[in-house]
């Protein structure tokens, strides 16, 4: 007996003993104290500065690049710029005629200055980039997301002997890793191949071209798809002919790809024509596709210029074309859904469907769990028949 | 015009939404509010390419096979979620590998004191000893759990003597009192990651009752990833009538008289409810919704004896090579360069590299998470948030970088030619955590766990002010999947006692 009493005092006292410690932690002065300045909007204050969740741009200077190109130039009015990694976009918000949309933009001028190069092509039919083009001038004002997207060197996987393969303003993410590498010294061997129609439309070709010439690391071969009679550089498609002659041994490097979708295809072929494995290869994202209804998995069926209605609880109901993603149906009909990438991956459109069919293009970044519970991504969905959607 | 609701959660992390869906259950107006676009705060999935990448869980415990289930597992059933979610089973607890050992440790009581004897066997009669006592306490704090409320805390050291004596014990010393070679009590001692703590400073009961769930029944993950998991809740929740809403963050929580009255969102809609349960931190629910001049002084006295937890840098990896060939065929292995887990711990603290590494590699018991062919692995290293708040922004990618590339030869140690193949790679930092589910310092545990904050004297659900209950891992009974599934089930519980309680008195 006296034994278990002893052994009783010893837990009794183990326990009096922690209660002396929280006791004696939570005088003045000893312990966490909360009430510091250090936890008011504690989260906020370390994330924002890395990944602020908008930014203000304001236009300090337009370039014109080549005829149909411009260079908007921003400086950031609610704040210092984040860091970003060159190959990153930002998503600007733009309102036109009473509509709220947006469009990513990579980012073409390097990190580390106070500017922030955004560099816009007139794209026919378009309705951002004309906007962009004609309507704003120096001292305007826009909002973007914080930079985001994923089309960067990664130096954990990706070596240091790299191949760009650009189409038209494709380019533009490129300008961003080259600028930097040039500005930071970067161990990097960099071959950037980048096709344009004719010679008055390649972007910054002659920076490009005079960094290229400066640089035993860079080289630079811009390719004609229509040359001009006399035209003595490099012509035609980024084809395997094309590029296995430019390239030579394929082995060891890692392709970018960043184009219009039909570039990227060729691309692609030709890749794996030579030989490339599909690891080392890396695609920006570009938009959803031109041409929906040519996507596999479209019901053969469905007429490409039929209307559905699309109803959102609580909000409006419209006709809405099905060969036009969700997210711009909704945004001309007031219906304001985040977005960021607007190319089906990121999710930030991420929209429930609660009544009928959508059709998202294979190669979407939906969750598994996503799609079984009735998630869709709206900027990747187009409504196969009437549908009903939850924001 | 305010909306009016029974109950509103804030946060839809694994607290809020068990904490809501439980509410719903029993037939409250519950209104969810989250400000990120997706439920589930870790516990979710991002896509990158043709890979779905888990955030954050590793192995799930009280599940159970179906034969066995654990009390998740009935919570869940109850509830209703559990018919919406597979549970895969993870045959092997962890492969551990140490300088001189490798050593995998199967699930089940005698399999596991078993090996552990076998790669020990001039320590056996401690580490039988030691296990004893682990699992005895796992099975009382199991029945006081069962018989929740009907025992009476002055009766518990008499009843429960075993319990008791181990309420205010460390891992650590009990551990060093029984087993003496350094490698069998880093062995032991494994799971110190699970628990976010060295061993030397861990509460014993914690890690005791976290040990104990996953050897007695056995790790699971659910098919479809924790997203499924949340999803299902979320899923569950609506189907009881619960209005949820994705991207709408919580500006305040608006009090009147000492009581929570409702909230304003982001958007500026006001929502009324005599009851609130947060589900975010609590200095970002008593300081930046309420109101520290709103907040009695005594709960910021209360909390100076805790400490936030650790959060994670992740590396999370996409391969085009089947796991096999990189000879990953574990689901949970640790990489550590010594024994000495508690300098380990210590590196936490710092933006060194880490010391200690557990690769996840979900295909093992879940082929098809990743395409045919390929391998989805995830590196996993422990650190506080507060290193990184001083990192310069443009500073910021170097320096995960430098630390994932560490954790990366790590692992290529262990299986070489691991990234030859690999075609997605993402590091994820504290900041990554704390920009996602918007806790302080990215803690992945809410507050650490020595024993004066183990599941018995943790702040407690109730909050400082009436009608205001906390859910999550800094709350009762702690941080991890399961116990923050249980903090939502518990504050719906002191909740509807407290609605019972003034029915009947009316």
């Amino acid at each position: 007996m006296p034994v278990e009493l002893v052994s009783w005092l010893q837990d009794i006292s183990a326990h009096l003993r922690v209660a002396r410690r929280r006791k004696q932690l939570r005088q003045p002065g000893q312990g966490e104290d909360y009430t510091r300045d250090h936890y008011a909007g504690l989260v906020p204050r370390v994330v924002e500065p890395i990944h602020p969740t908008s930014m203000v741009l304001r236009i300090i200077e337009i370039i014109q690049e080549t005829p149909s190109t411009r260079t908007l130039r921003f400086r950031r009015t609610d704040g210092p710029l984040p860091p970003f990694r060159p190959g990153q976009y930002v998503n600007l918000y733009v309102e036109i005629g009473g509509v709220r949309t947006s469009r990513p933009y990579s980012i073409s001028s390097a990190p580390g200055a106070d500017l922030l190069d955004l560099t816009v092509r007139a794209k026919p039919g378009g309705f951002v980039s004309p906007y962009l083009l004609e309507r704003v001038g120096e001292g305007h004002e826009l909002e973007s997301s914080g930079p985001a997207g994923r089309f960067y060197h990664e130096p954990l996987i990706d070596g240091d002997d790299l191949v760009f393969l650009a189409g038209g303003s494709g380019v533009t993410p490129f300008a961003s890793v080259i600028r930097d590498a040039v500005r930071r010294e970067r161990p990097l061997s960099i071959h950037l191949i980048h096709g344009s129609r004719v010679p008055g439309d390649v972007i910054f070709g002659d920076e490009l071209a005079r960094l290229a010439g400066a640089s035993d690391s860079l080289r630079y071969t811009p390719v004609i798809s229509e040359p001009p009679d006399g035209f003595d550089g490099a012509t035609g498609f980024l084809d395997a002919a094309l590029l296995g002659e430019l390239l030579g041994d394929v082995s060891g490097r890692t392709f970018y790809l960043c184009g219009p979708n039909a570039m990227l295809d060729l691309c692609l072929g030709a890749l794996a024509e030579l030989g490339v494995p599909p690891w080392k290869i890396r695609r920006e994202l570009y938009g959803p596709p031109d041409d929906p209804p040519a996507q596999p998995g479209w019901p053969a069926d469905l007429e490409v210029s039929a209307t559905v209605t699309v109803a959102v609880e609580g909000g409006p109901s419209f006709e809405a074309p099905v060969a036009e993603p969700l997210i711009n149906s909704l945004e001309r009909h007031g219906v304001v859904v985040p977005a960021l990438c607007r190319s089906g991956e990121c999710g930030a459109c991420r929209t429930r469907l609660l009544e009928g069919r959508v059709f998202m293009p294979e190669g979407t970044g939906i969750r598994e769990s996503d799609e079984r519970f009735g998630y869709v991504h709206a900027c990747a969905s187009y409504p196969l028949e009437d549908v009903k959607i939850r924001l | 015009m305010a909306e009016k609701y029974d109950a509103i959660v804030v946060g839809a992390g694994l607290g809020g939404l068990s904490a809501a869906t439980m509410l719903a259950r029993k037939g409250l107006a519950v209104a969810l509010l989250e400000r990120h676009n997706v439920p589930g705060g870790y516990a979710t999935s991002f896509v990158r390419g043709r890979y779905e990448f888990e955030v954050a869980l590793h192995e799930l415990s009280g599940i159970g096979p179906p034969e066995k289930r654990g009390a998740l597992f009935r919570y869940l059933e109850y509830l209703g979620v559990a018919d919406r979610v597979d549970f895969l089973h993870v045959p092997h607890l962890y492969r551990t590998v140490l300088p001189d050992l490798d050593l995998t440790l199967p699930v089940g009581r005698e399999p596991f004191t078993d090996t552990v004897c076998g790669a020990f066997p001039h320590e056996e009669r401690g580490i039988r000893r030691f296990l004893e006592r682990v699992f005895k306490l796992g099975r009382d704090f199991g029945r006081v759990i069962r018989a929740r409320g009907k025992v009476n805390p002055a009766l518990l050291p008499l009843q429960y003597r075993h319990l008791f004596r181990y309420i205010p014990a460390v891992w650590g010393d009990v551990l060093d009192r029984d087993v003496t070679d350094p490698a069998a009590r880093a062995v032991l001692s494994q799971y110190w990651g699970y628990v976010g703590m060295a061993p030397s400073e861990c509460s014993f009961l914690f890690f005791a009752v976290t040990l104990a769930a996953y050897v007695l029944r056995g790790p699971a993950f659910p098919a479809g990833r924790s997203q499924a998991l949340s999803s299902a809740f979320l899923a569950t929740f609506e189907e009881l009538g619960g209005v949820a809403r994705m991207n709408c963050g919580v500006r305040k929580i608006a009090t009147r008289d000492g009581r929570v009255t409702g909230v304003i969102t982001d958007h500026g809609d006001e929502l009324t409810a005599p009851w609130i349960v947060s589900n975010a931190d609590p200095m970002t629910t008593c300081r930046d919704l309420i109101g520290t001049d709103r907040v009695p002084a005594g709960f910021f006295t209360s909390l100076r004896s805790s400490e936030i937890a650790p959060s994670t840098v992740n590396v999370y990896l996409g391969i085009a090579q089947p796991p096999d060939e990189l000879g990953l065929t574990d689901h949970e292995l640790f990489i550590n360069a010594d024994t000495d887990f508690d300098r380990h711990a210590r590196g936490m603290r710092t933006l060194n590299d880490p010391e200690a590494i557990a690769v996840t590699s979900y295909n093992a018991v879940y082929p098809d998470i990743s395409p045919p062919g390929t391998s989805m692995v995830v590196l996993t290293a422990l650190g506080y948030g507060e290193p990184w708040y001083a990192v310069p922004p443009d500073e910021y990618v170097d320096t995960k970088n430098r630390i994932g590339e560490s954790m990366i030869r790590m692992t290529e140690k262990v299986c070489p030619g691991l990234r030859e193949r690999a075609e997605v790679v993402e590091v994820s930092t504290p900041i990554t955590n704390m920009r996602y589910a918007g806790a302080a310092g990215g803690s992945i545990y809410g507050f650490s766990q020595p024993p004066r904050d183990n599941m018995i004297w943790r702040m407690p659900n109730r909050g400082p002010l009436d009608g205001l209950y906390f859910a999550g891992a800094w709350t009762r009974p702690g941080g991890g999947f399961e116990p923050s599934m249980m903090s939502g089930q518990m504050a719906a519980g002191a909740i509807l006692g407290q609605r019972a309680r003034a029915e009947g008195g009316r």
